[in-house]
């Protein structure tokens, strides 16, 4: 099952930093929602796990995730994330991810993210149908999460213009949006299925109500 | 003689025997719990195996790490193609002529394909130990559609079959192709066309779809080290095939095996072919030296084993501008999955899909079906027909109702036009059938009148004059022949097995009965119908006759029950093995009442002498006899053996109307009736029939209203729980109004023709062309199933129906 997303998300950041933030695979991982490098195999090639809980069932994947191209003067990376858990998945994404300057307002940015992701086996079979919806969640929650660590990083720009955060809020994030700036970002350890549906739901809602407007 | 003489009819009521609606033997234990199924059997010291599956669906296997597995307290073993290489069981031979992966040997092939078993002391630990098997998966291209299979760039499948030019049924012309098969007059079919004023044609897609039985797969294997000898208890529809094909991989004799098939949770071709798990589940019994069992659970059943259909079919009509069918072409692209695992008769890689001129009398036609590999699950069994004869029914019918709208004619009209007359049976079609016997313009007519049919008509026309009607109305009728009773051997073997079947009979001395078989129930109700069919011929009282069927050591031999083969020919057997033992007892009659044998008159449970009523022997007066005091020079006992190889198939059919209502703002689509109506020559228990009818009309109306198996780009099925795969329960399921008509089967023994099916094969038609009917006035010749209410109301949205 393949499931192509194209995304665009405003930062309240400015280029630098979250160029510095994109650039190191392991700082960026981390902003990954159940996500860590565990192992660095080469000067491109990592080795790391992600944790999915949706209430009492737990997978758990395994895998590699390799740069494949890093241009810093365009602010744009390439890697390839594969991985597979021990119930019966597989999963693999191309993503291609770029800093791009808001010409309006120098401490601001937008990270673009285009990612194909391709899933296989048990998650595929059940989970087929909300693919898309959770992908998106979990980049959301991502988004916000790298929003907060290149913020809580040194040589900020002055902020020009308040912060309007283009990132769906999740749930798990609430508490890291209370965090202290200047802390590390407060990461979920791992993606929380029930905060996923909640968010799926209110959405869902949101939309439903949105087009009836 | 002072006991009151019955008259004959009531005793011919007391014995229960063909005709009537005998309550089921099986029923008793089934209602209770107290069935014996595959998964009730324990036995002492048995393991339990599960099975390691590939997440992917085409890839090459790396390295297979099984140490943390077998670090695990309880795990037994972890065994791998490269552990059953030494044995030359990591590949088996398939029904069909290829060879299939017992376990992924280098390569997997679709998804869920198994890669390694664990044995272990209890399920539970061997479902934990599966999840410490590391398997590292090189992925390669996957190819899901049959028609990208053949383009000349695409992966190369089955990479153990590279440089084979020819496979089982004839040349290859591609990497992944199979067979080509063909059937019919190509000339003559081409030569119709050339002339033909009007012509029609259209493509569809039967869907790949599960028979989906209530109890999955499954088996219990105990090979006995001491003795040398193997006990397999397995979900099998065709247990003796099962004891030959084991022997033979294995080496160990057949008369060391045996395999029993106990109670049986459903079957509907599932349970045909020989999976993996059984054959790792006798090699992990053989390694251990203890019983080994493994049940599969409900995702592994849909994903794995054997599926049916999938065929993308072009049909073509050639006709008159009055009806008059003059040809008719026909060409499938058949997806066959990894491995040619169908299982047809040798010779037909096809099964019987060539009966697809249906009940019409079409003087030219041709079909030609290509099977292809792709990387899903093989299979390719009969889902409750005979081998291919729902899509032959499905294509032919359809073709009809879509000449029928090219010309504006009536749908029924135009059956009864082209309807193969009563007189010219025994009728060779086309295609080489040879039609045993019907009357289908009586029964058209029996159900045209039974619904009113241009009352719907009229009704119909006015739903579509008025545009705020909030429903379309539909009516779908099928008029089908099925061929059934595989087979005559001289058309019909598998792997050389000949496809008869075969009954032994024994009489007790004191007049009571035990009868074996070589076919095996599934909910069919053998142990009933059978003992009518003795009782009948014997005079026994049904009651008293015991059937015994699935153990091969007490058995005899036979191809087991599928495709509606059972009471053509086991029926046949039985029937032949009665009236051998009649024949003895005949003769022992004679002697006991002191006459010639030409003196006795047979009269339904004692021979009488001729004109005396108060002189007759009763099988039970005859069979003591024959034990204790048998004629001089006469070999004791009363029993016999009857190995039946038919002349021909039989070929029931039917008439089936369907009208659905479907709702024009949300497309779902209500069945408001269907009648059905069924010949299948003699009735040997009405009340089974109705049964068998019921589930055949409701697995029917499963199949056309949700059944299906999507798979993604990447080759995953996303359909293979119950909770997407759809399974109709008393909620969902119409009312079904049954109706028969009888034409015996002129050259079988009691003119049975089988009748599980045909409800089935039927139905599917019926209900798509309810459908298409419906939405017939906007000019749609054809709708694919399934007709989810989602693809229905895509439809109305198409064709500006929708409100």
């Amino acid at each position: 099952m393949e499931v192509k997303l194209d995304k665009q998300y405003p930062l309240d950041v400015d280029a630098a930093r979250a160029w510095a933030l994109l650039s190191d695979l392991k700082a960026t991982a981390a902003c990954m929602p159940g996500a860590e490098i565990t192992e660095q195999l080469s000067d491109t090639s990592y080795k790391g796990g992600v944790k999915v809980k949706v209430g009492p069932a737990v997978a758990q994947f395994g895998g590699t995730v390799d740069v494949l191209e890093k241009v810093d003067a365009e602010r744009k990376v390439v890697m390839r994330g594969k991985g597979a858990d021990k119930g019966g998945s597989s999963a693999s994404m191309d993503l291609t991810a770029t800093i791009v300057p808001d010409p309006a307002n120098p401490a601001h940015c937008v990270l673009n993210g285009s990612a194909a992701v391709i899933v296989n086996g048990k998650f595929a079979q059940f989970g087929g149908r909300m693919m898309v919806q959770v992908s998106e969640m979990i980049l959301g929650q991502f988004v916000d999460n790298f929003r907060q660590a290149a913020q809580a990083l040194p040589g900020g720009t002055p902020d020009a213009a308040p912060a309007a955060a283009g990132a769906e809020v999740g749930a798990a994030s609430a508490a890291a949006a209370s965090a202290p700036v200047a802390a590390p970002p407060k990461v979920a350890g791992e993606i929380n299925g029930l905060a996923i549906v909640w968010a799926l739901i209110k959405s869902w809602f949101g939309g439903l109500f949105g087009k009836r407007a | 003689m002072n006991a009151p003489v019955q008259t004959a009819e009531a005793r011919e009521i007391a014995l229960a025997g063909m005709g009537a609606s005998r309550l089921r033997k099986e029923d008793a234990r089934f209602i209770q719990g107290k069935g014996n199924y595959v998964d009730d059997i324990k036995m002492p010291g048995m393991l339990h195996m599960d099975i390691v599956r590939a997440p992917v669906a085409h890839a090459r296997i790396k390295k297979i790490n099984k140490e943390a597995a077998l670090a695990m307290p309880g795990v037994h073993a972890v065994l791998t193609a490269d552990d059953l290489k030494p044995l030359k069981l990591h590949w088996m031979p398939t029904l069909a002529g290829d060879v299939a992966a017992v376990l992924a040997d280098e390569k997997v092939h679709f998804q869920m394909q198994e890669v390694a078993i664990v044995i272990a002391d209890d399920r539970y630990i061997a479902a934990d130990a599966v999840e410490a098997v590391e398997v590292e998966y090189e992925e390669l291209p996957v190819v899901i559609d049959p028609y990208d299979a053949l383009k000349p760039d695409a992966p190369v499948l089955r990479e153990d079959l590279a440089g084979k030019t020819s496979g089982a049924h004839g040349p290859r012309e591609h990497h992944n192709h199979i067979f080509t098969w063909e059937a019919g007059d190509k000339a003559a079919a081409d030569a119709a066309f050339a002339n033909a004023p009007v012509k029609v044609s259209q493509h569809m897609y039967y869907p790949r779809v599960h028979p989906c039985p209530l109890e999955t797969c499954g088996c219990v294997a105990s090979f006995d080290p001491i003795k040398g000898d193997l006990t397999a208890y397995i979900t099998s529809q065709a247990p003796h095939v099962v004891r030959t094909v084991v022997s033979m991989l294995s080496g160990i004799p057949e008369s060391k095996v045996r395999i029993v098939s106990p109670d049986i949770g459903g079957g509907f071709g599932n349970k045909v072919g020989i999976y993996p798990g059984y054959v790792c589940a006798i090699v992990a019994s053989i390694v251990l030296g203890r019983p080994v069992k493994w049940v599969e659970d409900r995702v592994e059943n849909i994903s794995t084993t054997a599926f049916a259909r999938d065929y993308h079919m072009d049909g073509e009509l050639a006709a008159t501008p009055d009806g008059k069918i003059i040809g008719m072409r026909v060409n499938v692209v058949a997806d066959h999955g990894a491995f040619d695992a169908c299982a047809d008769p040798t010779k037909f890689p096809a099964g019987l899909f060539h009966i697809c001129s249906g009940s019409y009398d079409i003087p030219a036609a041709h079909c030609s079906v290509k099977g292809v590999y792709t990387n899903k699950a093989p299979g390719g069994v009969a889902y409750r027909c005979s081998f291919r004869v729902t899509e032959a029914v499905y294509l032919i019918e359809r073709m009809v109702d879509v000449l029928a709208q090219k010309l504006g004619m009536d749908k029924a009209t135009i059956r009864e036009k082209n309807f193969i007359k009563k007189e010219q049976f025994p009728y060779t079609s086309a295609f080489g059938f040879e039609y045993d016997s019907g009357d289908y313009h009586m029964a058209l007519k029996k159900v045209l009148d039974a619904v009113d049919y241009p009352a719907l008509r009229a009704e119909q026309a006015a739903k579509r004059a008025d545009p705020n009607s909030p429903t379309l109305m539909g009516i779908g009728l099928v008029t089908f022949t099925e061929v059934v009773g595989a087979g005559p051997s001289k058309m019909c073997d598998i792997l050389g097995v000949g496809m008869f079947d075969s009954c032994e009979i024994r009489i007790h001395p004191t007049g009571s009965a035990i009868a074996r078989m070589g076919t095996i129930t599934q909910g069919q109700g053998h142990q009933t119908t059978y003992a009518q069919i003795i009782a009948t011929e014997l005079g026994i009282p049904s009651e008293v006759i015991q059937v015994e069927e699935g153990d091969t050591s007490t058995a005899p031999y036979g191809l087991g029950t599928y495709g509606s083969r059972s009471t053509p020919v086991a029926g046949a057997a039985i029937a032949l093995a009665a009236r051998k033992i009649h024949a003895k007892a005949r003769k022992i009659a004679a002697h006991m009442l002191e006459v010639s044998e030409n003196d006795l008159d047979w009269e339904v449970d004692r021979f009488k002498v001729k004109g005396d009523d108060s002189k007759f022997k009763t099988m039970a007066d005859i069979a003591w006899q024959s034990y204790h005091q048998p004629p001089a020079g006469m070999e004791p006992g009363l029993e016999a053996v009857h190995y039946y190889d038919p002349p021909n198939f039989t070929y029931p059919f039917g008439i089936y109307l369907c009208v659905v209502d479907i709702d024009r703002a949300t497309g779902e689509t209500k069945v408001r009736r269907f009648y059905a109506l069924d010949d299948c020559g003699t009735r040997i228990n009405p009340m089974i029939i109705d049964g068998q009818i019921h589930g055949g009309l409701t697995e029917g109306f499963a199949v056309a209203m949700g059944q299906q198996m999507p798979f993604d780009a990447q080759g995953n099925l996303l359909g293979n729980t119950l909770m997407d795969y759809f399974l109709p329960t008393a909620v969902e399921t119409p009312k079904w109004e049954t109706d028969h008509t009888v034409t015996p089967s002129p050259h079988h023994p009691i003119g049975a023709k089988g009748v599980a099916e045909s409800p089935h094969v039927g139905s599917i038609p019926t209900f798509t062309a309810a459908v298409v009917d419906a939405f017939a006035h906007v000019g749609v010749t054809h709708l694919d199933m399934p007709h989810t209410s989602f693809r229905v109301w895509k439809s109305l949205k198409e064709h500006n129906l929708a409100l």
